[in-house]
């Protein structure tokens, strides 16, 4: 087995997966102070854990983007999140499109507004909601999953998908030799792609011959010649990413910005009394607690020199997102949540040539669902009777979010 | 060094500093994201000077934007003094305010009656008609002294000759003891500029004619009597109804004209509150404990608060807690005098 290089470093090889899913933030902040890229042994890879070194690598041409092993294990090739050069830039051409400013502006609100709106009115009278799985998570999953032309998918199996393909996603861990330490967390990722495929080859089919517009339709035909489209196979590992991130993380990004200004009851009460603060608010959300907290890797391409280490050709890196989002050398107290903090720029949806391509989509996802929750509930408090927890390392939001208001 | 201004802000931008690096390094917030020009969320309208695209990539930003005037404030480098403004979508707000032109006019005061202890209402008459939204303020200025004081306006907007103002005593006050208090005389010429101010009816075209409630406290009552004759004349079957909160019963004013209201327009109460008299006649305590006993949900409601700090505290969040939403709540600070609302007492429990 490989361990850290540095004796110091022996704590790395008691790290494990669950300290991680449970709570990353104290081993992240040891690592960014002790060796912001390191080895650690449970996830067999490099880990990048400042914001100055992960930009460098998601910037660098001397590295490359691919899947970290559990998650191609779970989706397959060609993913877009691991693939390069060609692949990658038609893939993009392919997601593109529906994402462009311009064009989400033509649609969001009248894509997202009624369905929030639609999710509060089951609630909004009662006095209390766990916001999580009653609001965030169903307006995240039904907006895309219209967008995307999955109206036949009810919510509760979307989410169901998006939290299945998560936990086989980021199980990560490996054992000494580096093979998967638990085979048996990919199985209901498989469940759930074999639940997908069944629903989705019959879409396909139908937009084969009878092209629509939906995204998944326009993915097939788009900047194909006359005739053909993109072969299912070839478009599947990247639903894969959209069923997954696209689906869960707006919602997470949702949820985590309400439990930001639930610690905050005064700025709380400043975004509901002036909503244009809300893009502020979930920009905080985002960087306090990132939903992709570090689901992506770089490998480099040739021999590089990186934060003081010697890196062979093909040295995979983990990108952190969430851990550079708490670096102390740029955010003071940065485990708190506050929506008056410098505005700088956060990592939350990446960077270099494949950072997020639906950030704009995203951000006015859940701009529109705050604005109609605020807007309908403006007496929202948290449920002080119930804990907040969050969980995950790839990926991170809270479990739950209980919320209680006078009726 | 040329300035980036966005709003009330305005930051230096040195060279080699994108738009949006310069408004962070300040401290000034902008929307933005990815900061490599691709996600289009920190786009801008340039309102005035000019930028350099340099890297803005044509997928984020279209010819056709940037000869619209849109740039991304992440890629773009002012060269000159830019002001500049958020182009996406932000939160959907119905109806702008138009904004009507701000004038200088000498009127000439035609009216001062007491009408209540301690408070005069004062009509001015004006060379010409002046175009206002009700609920909108005037500066006068004090005669001898060359300050200027705001007083709301407690007319309509068709009744854009003679203005209304209702004035409180303020011991000492240069605007009040001093003058219209003391030797100010129908007559009388004063300076006048206006209209002022962001508390106003809204347009018509964004009147939808629903439920609303409107809390004044003392001579806050200005401005809302501007309002809810506006909004009733608009809209005559619609609810509506205004507290009115003073300390005694003799600090009540106009309540023939407000009863006159209540019988031409059925959906219409007007509620006397008083905070320091017990009485048969009127109800007793604070106009946020008389709306929070009297309404159960203030969903659909729009809310008018014009009074002392504390009454819009505590009015908004007596709105909020019967559900108002909160883009729904209109406040106005009281600019004339010190606060004289029900809402001083010393007996008062805010009611939030
Ligand atoms: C708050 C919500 C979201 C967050 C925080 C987020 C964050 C991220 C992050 C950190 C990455 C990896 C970037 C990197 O490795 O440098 C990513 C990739 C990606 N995201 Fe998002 N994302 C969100 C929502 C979405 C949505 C709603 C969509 C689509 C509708 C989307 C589409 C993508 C795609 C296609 C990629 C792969 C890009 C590539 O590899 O070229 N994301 N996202
Ligand atoms: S911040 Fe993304 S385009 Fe400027």
């Amino acid at each position: 087995m490989t361990t850290t290089q540095q004796p110091s470093l022996a704590w790395l090889d008691d790290v494990t997966m669950t300290e991680l899913e449970r709570n990353p933030y104290p081993v992240y902040e040891r690592l960014r102070a002790e060796a912001p890229l390191a080895f650690v042994p449970v996830l067999g890879a490099y880990v990048a854990s400042t914001a100055e070194i992960c930009r460098e690598v998601a910037t660098s041409d001397s590295f490359e983007a691919i899947i970290p092993p559990a998650g191609g294990r779970t989706f397959g090739h060609p993913a877009i999140i691991g693939v390069n050069g060609d692949v990658h830039a038609d893939l993009r051409s392919m997601v593109e499109p529906a994402l462009q400013p311009m064009e989400v502006d033509r649609y969001v609100d009248d894509l997202v507004r009624p369905i929030a709106r639609t999710y509060l009115e089951k609630f909004e009278d009662a006095g209390k909601a766990e916001l999580v799985a009653d609001f965030c998570e169903p307006v995240s999953v039904r907006s895309l999953g219209d967008l995307l032309g999955l109206e036949s998918v009810d919510s509760e199996t979307l989410r169901r998908w998006f939290a299945q393909l998560n936990r086989s996603f980021t199980n990560a861990a490996v054992d000494e030799n580096g093979e998967f330490a638990n085979p048996e967390g990919f199985v209901e990722g498989d469940q759930a792609k074999a639940e997908i495929r069944a629903v989705v080859d019959p879409l396909i089919d139908e937009w084969i011959t009878n092209p629509g517009d939906s995204a998944i339709s326009h993915w097939l035909h788009d900047g194909m010649p006359e005739g053909e489209t993109r072969d299912r196979d070839y478009i599947y590992p990247t639903i894969y990413v959209y069923l997954l991130g696209a689906m869960q993380e707006p919602g997470h990004g949702a949820a985590s910005t309400l439990a930001g200004l639930f610690t905050k009851p005064e700025q709380l009460e400043e975004v509901v009394d002036d909503p244009t603060l809300i893009p502020r608010a979930v920009s905080e959300g985002m960087r306090w607690t990132s939903p992709i907290w570090s689901a992506t890797a770089r490998i480099s391409k040739e021999p590089v020199t990186l934060a003081g280490h010697d890196l062979p050709a093909g040295t995979v890196i983990l990108q952190s997102y969430g851990s550079a989002n708490h670096d102390t050398g740029l955010y003071d107290a940065p485990s708190e949540f506050d929506l008056h903090r410098p505005p700088l720029p956060h990592l939350a949806f990446g960077a270099g040539n494949h950072a997020c391509a639906g950030i704009y989509y995203a951000n006015h996802v859940m701009r529109i669902a705050l604005e109609e929750l605020l807007e309908a509930i403006p007496n929202l408090e948290r449920d002080t009777s119930e804990d907040v927890e969050f969980w995950g390392w790839g990926f991170r939001g809270p479990t739950t979010l209980h919320a209680t208001w006078e009726v | 060094m040329p300035r980036v201004s966005v709003g009330s802000s305005s930051v230096e931008a040195p060279p080699g500093q994108s738009v949006l690096e310069s408004l962070l390094r300040a401290g000034v917030w902008m929307p933005s994201s990815c900061n490599q020009g691709t996600c289009g969320t920190c786009k801008v309208t340039v309102l005035s000077g000019s930028v350099d695209h340099r890297d803005s990539p044509l997928e984020t930003l279209p010819a056709e934007q940037r000869d619209a005037g849109l740039a991304l404030a992440c890629q773009s480098h002012p060269t000159c003094d830019v002001e500049v403004t958020p182009a996406g979508p932000t939160s959907a707000r119905a109806g702008e305010a138009r904004t009507h032109p701000l004038r200088d006019l000498t009127a000439t005061i035609t009216g001062i009656e007491d009408v209540a202890r301690d408070t005069r209402k004062v009509l001015l008459a004006l060379p010409e008609p002046l175009a206002f939204s009700a609920g909108q303020c005037v500066e006068l200025e004090v005669p001898r002294t060359g300050e200027r004081r705001q007083f709301s306006l407690a007319n309509t907007a068709t009744e854009d000759r003679v203005l209304e103002l209702h004035v409180r005593l303020v011991e000492g006050g240069a605007a009040t003891e001093r003058w219209l208090f003391a030797d100010a005389a129908c007559g009388d010429e004063v300076r006048v500029t206006g209209p002022l101010g962001d508390f106003r009816a809204p347009e018509p075209e964004a009147d939808d004619g629903g439920p609303m409630v409107l809390l004044g406290g003392g001579t806050g009552l200005a401005p809302l009597l501007g309002i809810v004759r506006t909004a009733l004349e608009r809209h005559p079957d619609r609810e509506a109804v205004l507290y009115h909160g003073v300390r005694h019963a003799a600090d009540l004013y106009d309540r023939e004209r407000l009863v006159d209201l209540e019988n031409r327009f059925a959906g219409f109460r007007f509620v006397p509150v008083l905070s320091r008299e017990e009485t048969r006649a009127y109800r007793t305590g604070y106009v946020t404990e008389a709306f929070l006993a009297d309404v159960s949900s203030a969903r659909g409601w729009t809310g008018w608060l014009c009074g002392s700090p504390a009454l819009f505290e505590s009015g908004a969040a007596a709105f909020k807690r019967r559900r108002m939403a909160p883009r729904l709540i209109h406040r106005e600070k009281f600019t004339a005098a010190p606060a004289t609302s029900s809402l001083t007492s010393p007996l008062t429990s805010t009611g939030a």
